[in-house]
């Protein structure tokens, strides 16, 4: 029974730092039909941030946050204007963007490989090694704090998009573009806005991330999969659906991992991607597609 | 001069497409209602896309109170006091009743206004009152046509335009539409209609408008248009309008 807990624990702790890590992308994609391959390598480079910060002065992963929110947010405004926004009214868009941030994704991994080598990092603040003990079990304080911390922003980005004005027009925009823009939505300045939130998403992630798996430039590609997995159960675009899907899996894939083997935990994610395609490609809260 | 909007000899189409306006001229008279009317293809829900900012004027001017409109985004035409509701409506179907309705009042600085304002058109419209918090998205097609039409009036516009409100309607319910209609003329409002159902159309507007290929063939008061001999021939298949 106390393993069934145990293991129970260690998902739901991993889960709110999946949720955090995937509710960038269903941001980006949600507002901007963006499918952003890009994401992953972008978290990477949020925990670079944080791994700059805490081995050259000795910052705490978790003071770094706003620190990587804001830098990381820019790249999004630079990337946007660079990239995106020329190409906003094609057709053929969502599709366009799948190629063009995987060029992304492999010049920012280059990049960081320049910048910081391809040796495995991680910031290693007291609170990542420590447990917490309630009788037999045990919650690991690192993920413990990062999964409360995703939920926080979560929450916070939840009640933005729910009550600001701001938020109204990005779910308006989300839904009904033309719409939107009619009623006198800047459609534009939206999709902007919200790529740097998206990408700023991608920063704090990074940072949390920092302290709770190893990392280095390449290991975006073993992410891509698992968050497409987390984004396309819950339904392309709704930030509800990214959360309980990343519980959900993070939670079935401990129980792989501790029952089957370890090795066979991330099969979870890309198992139920195929699963959901077959079965319920919009996702548990996503639209039923037209049939064009 | 007592029009309050003047299509100038507009050309427009989509992207680097094909001019689907060539020559469109349009003269809107404040407080009427107008109707535009003719075959498919002809050009009409394009004529309210390059009116509202959505297509680019290519030719032409369109002057709304001896001010051009060319250039401007569908939010600057709408801040000058020009809403459209599109043939799909426009609403948003994750968002309930009265999120759709404060959408509508986006463009608005005053927001405790704006509430205000919204409670006034629930009072209009009771439905509207009553699903609130229903999603958009779960409504049938008349009560969403309802609350796309309402929703123009918390702006209190100068001019609404509406691409074939009836679509998909049962005539019962096309009925309701166009006493919305009226009742938004009531207020004051200039109104724009785009009609599939010329005969309809007409019986219900001051003014009718008749486009063919593009190009404005004749306007004038909505009776004379129906009784025109050139509209059967063009328009009702040469029989005998009603």
């Amino acid at each position: 029974m106390a393993d069934i807990i145990q293991t129970l624990i260690l998902g739901l702790a991993l889960g709110g730092v999946f949720a955090l890590m995937g509710s960038g992308l269903s941001l980006v994609f949600g507002v901007m039909r963006i499918v952003n391959l890009a994401h992953p390598v972008l978290i990477i480079a949020g925990a670079y941030v944080a791994y700059w910060g805490f081995r050259l002065y000795g910052i705490d992963p978790l003071m770094m946050l706003p620190v990587a929110i804001v830098i990381l947010a820019a790249i999004g405004v630079v990337l946007y204007k660079l990239v995106f926004e020329r190409e906003a009214r094609s057709a053929k868009y969502s599709e366009m963007t799948v190629l063009l941030t995987f060029a992304i994704a492999m010049i920012v991994e280059g990049a960081l490989g320049g910048f910081f080598s391809n040796t495995q990092r991680v910031t290693s603040p007291d609170y990542a090694t420590d447990a917490i003990f309630i009788g037999d079990v045990f919650i690991p304080t690192g993920q413990l704090y990062a999964g409360i911390l995703s939920l926080i922003i979560i929450s916070v980005l939840a009640l933005f998009l729910k009550y600001s004005s701001f938020g109204y027009a990005i779910r308006a925009t989300t839904q009904n573009r033309e719409a939107a823009e009619l009623l006198g939505v800047n459609v534009n300045r939206v999709a902007l806005v919200s790529f740097a939130i998206g990408i700023g998403l991608a920063g704090a992630a990074g940072c949390l991330v920092s302290f709770v798996f190893s990392f280095f430039p390449a290991k975006h590609w073993e992410w891509i999969a698992v968050l497409m997995s987390l984004v396309v159960l819950g339904g392309m675009g709704s930030l509800l659906g990214t959360v309980v899907a990343s519980f959900l899996l993070s939670v079935i894939a401990a129980f792989v991992g501790t029952y089957v083997g370890a090795t066979w935990s991330t099969m979870t994610f890309f198992l139920a991607l195929f699963l959901i395609l077959l079965v319920r490609p919009q996702g548990l809260f996503g639209e039923k597609p037209e049939l064009a | 001069m007592s029009e309050l909007l003047h299509v100038s000899n507009v050309t427009a189409g989509y992207g680097d497409g094909p001019a689907i306006l060539d020559g469109a001229e349009l003269r809107v008279e404040p407080g009427k209602v107008h109707c535009i009317i003719g075959p498919n293809g002809a050009g009409k829900s394009t004529l309210l896309k390059a009116i509202c900012g959505m297509l680019k004027v290519r030719n032409g001017d369109v002057l709304y109170k001896g001010e051009s409109l060319k250039g401007l985004r569908p939010d600057q035409v709408l801040r000058k006091g020009i809403c459209f509701v599109p043939q799909e409506r426009a609403l948003f179907p994750k968002m309930t009743v009265r999120e759709n309705m404060r959408m509508g009042g986006f463009s608005m600085s005053d927001k405790s206004g704006l509430e205000k304002r919204i409670d006034e058109i629930e009072e209009l419209f009771p439905i509207l009152k009553e699903r609130r918090d229903q999603h958009a998205g779960t409504m049938s097609g008349g009560q969403q046509q309802t609350l796309a039409m309402a929703r123009t009036m918390i702006l209190k516009p100068d001019i609404v335009m509406l691409d074939e409100p009836s679509l998909g309607l049962a005539p019962k319910i096309v009925q309701e539409m166009f006493s919305i209609m009226k009742m938004m003329a009531a207020e004051g409002i200039t109104i724009l209609l785009v009609e599939q159902n010329a005969l309809m159309g007409l019986k219900n507007s001051d003014q009718g408008v008749v486009l063919d290929l593009g190009r404005t063939l004749f306007s004038g008061p909505a009776d004379d248009v129906l009784r025109d001999p050139r509209i059967q021939d063009l328009y009702l298949g040469g029989k005998k309008a009603a």
